[in-house]
């Protein structure tokens, strides 16, 4: 099938219209590559599942396409030669699409479809919704399997991968990759001398074990589950939902099974006697933005805040949006509205009411812990806990049990361990009592988040007819799931804990592949399928489809192991390529992985490395939202007088210096700092953000309060840190790129340094103004002049494509 | 490895750029796909609009809240003898009422208190409020539409949905739309900009979604143009630094990327090297921009001596007005305030002050530089206000509720014909009638559009055309499914059209 993967990337380049890659090629058609795509895209409006006239001839199947009509069929499988669709899509008269559709058939369209028919017609299911099989896959020298389906692919274009990149900079890729954060002078140093064959392995896990890691890659999931610290409708009032993202941060750092992750968020709840962490991870039911605007009807919005449920868990697991059968079946992918409204049914029955009160604490809420070291403390407490009482002599449970049945077995930890303390003679009966007390203690400054709960009794959901809150049709409907994606467990509850066990089940053909796409996409920068949002019908064919399938296998067959999945991409040798573009190939997208990644990195990263290069970065994980500096007025101009996010206060002292996933998050206003680079509002999923470049980038990159303030702390470091001219632009290089300058940097830098000592020299006031923005201490021991002239140095640094770029 | 050729090499990534949208990135390349339409994306040839554009640029006047079309536009002598009574039913005719009056005892009917007077137009006339003295003398330039309706009855799902085409946050909005399709003709200036009018009553909410690009590439998001600090967030340097330092800053910068592409031959590199240069020039084209001091006397005249207040309605008109200069193509004016619930009168005598002598000089100062032919000016809000009252009702005082059935939306220039009054409303201003009275119940135009009348839809279908663009054909794919400004309806009123 080598032949037909060159079509299908030549489809799709077609549509881009680029030919710059490979020549056209005239050998078998591939149906669910080639030709499916184009049918859905052009044909399905009508001709699809949700044909509106019964008798209109349907192309979604083979049955549909090939049913006699009369004295013809569209495809005629025993003469393919008599199709009628070979008529109707080269007629003039009577064309197929009818000249009034607003999308016709291309020439090399009508030409796939033709050559499809004419080799008989066969139909096979889109890729995506065949569950993934893993392929055999030896692991080449100097690699592992990932390579092997990437060199596969080029040496049909008798092609190599790239050579490798320096080890400095795979280094600084590798860093920023896995903790958003450049390497540790020491850490890169200790890289570089270390000459053993697993030198770059150490490296990776050392940076998988670090608590940055959990940060970065916990900002991912966060666009996509559309997190926020408002509620985003209306007066988009402040809500309390941070130990949430709190604990993501916690779930990634501790590698928490991916399958498990989604388990609890969408039903940790239901689980038996769920833990706190399980109950503070449903959040994620809860965060859909909301409203409590006057006029509002409570139903109305009981149906926007599901649909959004709906939709966004479309977006997140199955890489599908479910929009359309909101209103009518799927027009492209085989989802009916029914169905569509019985997956909605497993949201419908949750306890908050639909109107948010413009309240922080919008029931139902649980106390949690109120930043990253109460969760360790807490945690720890629950793991002391649990081995103190599964360590308990058989005697003592029995007697436990004796004492208080249903406490013993079905109370919480807390509960458990209170019996046991309030046990006469057992032994273990004093520590009990301290880690009750310490968790006591600990829960003292606990905090409120956002959680799921169902109703006891469940809301009846029906059919909205066209998704109109107040026109419910036909019979009430029982919770369910997508039968195209496999069919709901046997014996599963019908509540959210049934839907994740169907998500999570080995045979469902989407989740796995899509969460390992995502991964992949942080990783190399562009996913294996290009539209991580869509992986339908309309979606981009996977440039590599079995290792896609192979990774998604790979990551179920590891139990769901995000670390191992993420150190088997960064350690294969396709990551370790050269960033480079190449002479002897014209991909500039990259569609081939015969590169690694490059591309401008994320906002949060950009102030991240700024912040750590300028020693500001404050250790303090989690917690309340943080503020940095903000021009005035930016929430004012927008804000309705009753909204108690219309007054933005800044920060001061440590906050203004935590890292940027903990920057508050008003949903209707971001922080600039953060839009002006791409970050998304977080009132929808985001599961893929654009890489713009742009002017206003520049003056924020320049100008921004922060920017400067890091910048003449930066400076403050080089000239604390380092003897002299040279010396300091080897530690700016180092920090920043992972190397030092070269001579033609260095002579431009030396350039700037020198016109700015010549600059400030006789101009110490604009040298102190300089020196004064943000509220960091200034150090006055050094020269004004000196370190002003270092400041203008470190911003144009840190502004410059050394620092924003990954390569 | 040094490219062969820098030149060529920029030269080919600009022809990738114009190719591929306005960045070099993958979504980029579907959206000009879908945009050139099947045939000519297959040829890959880039081209302009659908079809020749009768705007080059719009100027969008939004009154935020729901400005009382009874108060302002839609003059209807009859209510007064219906003062206090209740409205009749079949009025309402099961028209659902926000959680605010629903549950009113009474629905009392509501007169203006404001003299209207009939002013001369090209068609039959329009009645305009005196609470508008400026904009009537401006009314043979305006097509004044009083069957505008739409289906949201609060705030926040219906400007969401007359700026993005769905009551949910997630999609662009107009504005980008516009950006998306129009690009730019002033590389040192922002191609959409926002403006946000000071008013006493800053009630309600505006949302960043309502300028904001949803699934699209971010740089198409309208720019804050503001009253306070920098007009444009991060103009200026930072204490101590002048424009010559900035200078050898950027030129260290460029040398530094330079040599990054000469490494990695990343045409985005040299992208990037020219927005920083782009942001240099606009250090220098914004503050000119912003200086009104050259401005005459006549224009103050014009404006108002409000329109020398930084962040007033008028000097945000003047400032489009310079903007448009400038060929800036997008720009839209907020003004909030208009949500009276109570205590209409009081409130929307400060609106209108607000507002209505900037907006006439802007149709009047375009006019007089001949730019008004080009230049699609828009006036209108989220939804109209009930012609019952809310709370207590008085000769002199009242309040109305939001009313999504009917409501008044002018526009002028641009293609617009100048002077007509389109569609009519009942006696209570409450529901859209024909020409010989008869009750509409139209719905969102998706195959039948219902004469006379103007879904939200339509307004952004005619918006559109106007400036070049076929609605049906300005996609932008996301998740499968090639989204549009006007969803799945829109209809452009060619009766509005010259």
């Amino acid at each position: 099938m080598k032949t037909t993967s060159l079509v299908t990337i030549l489809t799709l380049l077609a549509c881009s219209g680029s030919h710059l890659l490979f020549a056209e090629d005239k050998g078998t058609v591939d149906f669910a590559r080639e030709v499916l795509p184009i049918l859905s895209n052009k044909c399905f409006v009508c001709h699809g599942p949700d044909t509106r006239k019964k008798d209109l001839l349907r192309l979604d199947s083979y049955e549909g396409a090939t049913k006699d009509l009369g004295d013809y069929q569209a495809v005629n499988p025993k003469d393919p030669g008599k199709s009628e669709i070979l008529v109707r899509i080269h007629s003039d008269d009577d064309p197929m699409p009818p000249k009034k559709a607003e999308k016709q058939l291309t020439d090399r369209e009508r030409d796939l479809i033709s050559r499809w028919v004419r080799q008989g017609g066969k139909y096979a299911s889109h890729w995506a919704f065949i569950p993934p099989v893993k392929k055999k896959a030896k692991k080449p020298a100097g690699g592992n399997e990932i390579d092997v389906f990437i060199i596969d692919r080029l040496k049909e274009k008798k092609l190599e991968l790239a050579s490798e990149a320096d080890r400095a900079t795979l280094a600084r890729r590798a860093a920023l990759v896995l903790t958003g954060l450049p390497p540790e002078p020491a850490q890169l140093k200790a890289f570089l001398a270390d000459k053993g064959a697993d030198a770059y392995e150490k490296l990776v896990n050392q940076l998988l074990a670090s608590e940055h890691y959990g940060e970065h890659q916990a900002r991912y999931w966060l666009d996509a589950v559309r997190y926020g610290d408002t509620h985003g409708l209306h007066l988009d009032n402040k809500r309390g939902i941070y130990p949430y993202r709190d604990w993501v941060v916690y779930a990634f750092n501790s590698n928490l099974r991916l399958d498990k992750f989604i388990t609890w968020q969408l039903a940790g709840d239901l689980l038996p006697r769920p833990t706190l962490q399980q109950r503070v991870a449903t959040g994620f039911v809860r965060m859909n933005p909301t409203t409590a605007e006057g006029g509002a009807i409570p139903l109305e919005f009981q149906a926007k805040n599901n649909f959004d449920r709906t939709e966004t868990l479309g977006t997140v697991l199955l890489g599908m949006t479910l929009t359309c059968a909101r209103c009518h079946t799927h027009k492209y992918d085989p989802i009916p509205q029914t169905e569509y409204y019985q997956l909605l049914a497993f949201f419908n029955s949750t306890a908050e009411n639909s109107m948010d009160g413009n309240s922080y604490t919008y029931a139902p809420v649980i106390k949690a812990p109120a930043n990253q070291q109460a969760w360790m403390v807490w945690n720890s407490l629950n793991a002391d806990g649990k081995k103190l009482l599964a360590g308990l002599k058989k005697e003592t449970a029995a007697a436990l049990e004796a004492k208080d049945a249903n406490k013993w077995k079905n109370g919480s930890l807390k509960d458990r361990l209170l019996l046991l303390a309030s046990a006469g003679d057992a032994p273990e009966k004093d520590e009990a009592k301290k880690i009750v007390d310490a968790m006591g203690k600990s829960s003292g400054s606990f905090t409120t988040t956002l959680v799921a709960k169902d109703l006891g009794k469940p809301r009846v959901t029906r059919v909205l007819s066209r998704g109109e809150y107040n026109l419910p049709i036909g019979d009430p409907l029982q919770p369910g799931t997508l039968s195209i994606m496999g069919a709901f467990p046997e014996k599963a509850p019908r509540n959210r804990l049934g839907l994740a066990r169907w998500l999570t089940s080995r045979e469902h053909p989407l989740v796995s592949r899509v969460l390992v796409n995502r991964v992949w996409q942080r990783v190399f920068g562009d996913g294996i399928v290009r539209t991580p949002e869509d992986f339908g019908m309309q979606g981009q064919q996977p440039t590599h489809p079995e290792l896609l399938d192979w990774l998604a296998v790979e990551l179920q067959d590891s139990d769901w192991n995000l670390k191992h999945m993420l150190r088997l991409m960064v350690t294969s040798r396709t990551f370790r390529q050269d960033s480079i573009r190449r002479k002897d190939l014209d991909d500039p997208e990259n569609k081939l992985f015969a590169r690694g990644p490059s591309h401008r990195l994320d906002a949060e990263v950009l102030r991240d490395i700024a912040l750590w290069a300028s020693r500001l970065l404050a250790p303090e994980m989690g917690g309340e939202g943080i503020k940095p500096y903000q021009p005035a007025g930016l929430w004012s101009a927008l804000m309705h007088p009753a909204s108690n996010t219309k007054k933005y206060v800044a920060d001061k002292g440590e906050k203004l210096y935590r890292r940027s996933l903990y920057v508050y998050w008003k949903r209707t206003s971001p922080h600039p700092m953060m839009t002006l680079f791409d970050a998304p509002s977080r009132e929808s999923s985001c599961v893929k953000r654009s890489r713009t470049n742009t002017s206003l980038q520049s003056l924020g990159l320049f100008n921004e309060t922060q920017r400067v303030e890091m910048g003449r702390k930066l400076a403050e470091r080089l000239l604390k840190d380092a003897g002299d001219d040279r010396q300091r632009l080897d530690l700016l290089f180092t920090l920043l790129a992972c190397r030092t300058a070269n001579e033609n940097e260095r002579k431009a830098c030396q350039g700037l340094l020198d016109a700015m000592r010549d600059r400030y020299k006789d101009a110490e006031k604009d040298a102190l103004a300089l020196l004064s923005m943000g509220e960091a201490a200034r150090d006055e021991k050094l020269n004004p002049a000196e370190h002003a002239a270092w400041t203008q140095v470190a911003i144009t640094l840190l502004a410059s494509d050394l620092s924003i770029l990954l390569y | 490895m040094t490219p062969a050729n820098p030149q060529r090499e920029y030269d080919l990534m600009m022809t990738r750029r114009q190719l591929f949208g306005r960045t070099a990135l993958g979504l980029g390349t579907a959206a000009m796909a879908n945009l050139l339409g099947p045939e000519l994306s297959a040829e890959g040839k880039p081209t302009g609009p659908h079809h020749k554009p009768k705007a080059k640029r719009v100027i969008y006047l939004f009154m935020s809240g729901g400005p009382s079309h009874h108060d302002l536009w839609d003059y209807k002598p009859k209510m007064q003898e219906m003062f206090g009574k209740p409205l009749p039913k079949e009025v309402r005719d099961g028209q659902r009422l926000t959680g605010m009056t629903a549950r009113q005892k009474t629905h009392a009917v509501a007169p203006s208190k404001y003299k209207f007077t009939k002013y001369e137009n090209n068609d039959r006339g329009v009645w305009i409020s005196e609470l508008l003295p400026h904009t009537a003398k401006v009314a043979k330039e305006l097509c004044v539409v009083h069957s505008t309706f739409t289906e949201a009855i609060n705030h926040d799902p219906a400007i969401t949905y007359i700026q993005t085409g769905s009551q949910v946050p997630g999609r662009p909005s107009l504005g980008a739309w516009l950006s998306y399709g129009l690009g730019t003709m002033n590389e040192n200036l922002p191609s959409y900009v926002v403006m946000h009018a000071r008013s006493r009553f800053p009630e309600q909410s505006l949302f960043s979604r309502l300028w904001g690009t949803g699934f699209m590439p971010s740089d198409h998001q309208g720019i804050l143009l503001r009253s306070q600090g920098d007009p444009v967030l991060y103009l200026s340097n930072p204490k101590g630094v002048n424009r010559k330092d900035r200078r050898v800053q950027l030129d260290t910068l460029a040398a530094l990327n330079q040599q990054q592409h000469e490494k990695f031959g990343d045409p985005e590199i040299l992208a990037r090297i020219r927005q920083h240069e782009m942001a240099y020039r606009m250090q220098s084209s914004i503050p000119e921009l912003m200086d009104i001091s050259k401005e005459g006397a006549d224009t103050f005249k014009l404006y108002g001596e409000e329109a020398r207040k930084p962040g007033s309605f008028a000097a945000c008109c003047l400032n489009a007005r310079r903007l448009a200069e400038r060929g800036v193509r997008n720009i839209q004016i907020f003004h909030r305030g208009w949500d009276a619930h109570g205590s209409l009168p009081r409130e929307h005598e400060s609106q209108c002050k607000d507002v209505d002598q900037g907006s006439a000089a802007l149709i009047r100062d375009l006019k007089q530089r001949g730019m008004l032919e080009d230049t699609l000016v828009v006036w209108g809000g989220e939804f109209g206000r009930t012609a019952y009252c809310q709370g207590g009702l008085s000769r002199k005082n009242y309040g109305r509720d939001h009313h999504p059935r009917c409501f008044t939306v002018w526009m002028a220039g641009g293609g617009i014909k100048p002077g007509i009054t389109y569609g009519q409303t009942d006696d209570y201003a409450y529901n859209i009638v024909d020409a010989d009275g008869n009750t509409l119940r139209p719905q969102p135009t998706k195959d039948k559009w219902t004469p006379g009348t103007m879904h939200i839809h339509d307004l952004n279908a005619t918006i559109l055309h106007l400036v070049g663009f076929d609605h049906r054909k300005l996609t932008y794919r996301y998740q499968g499914r090639d989204f549009r400004l006007t969803d799945i309806h829109g209809h452009v009123i060619k009766e509005l059209l010259v």
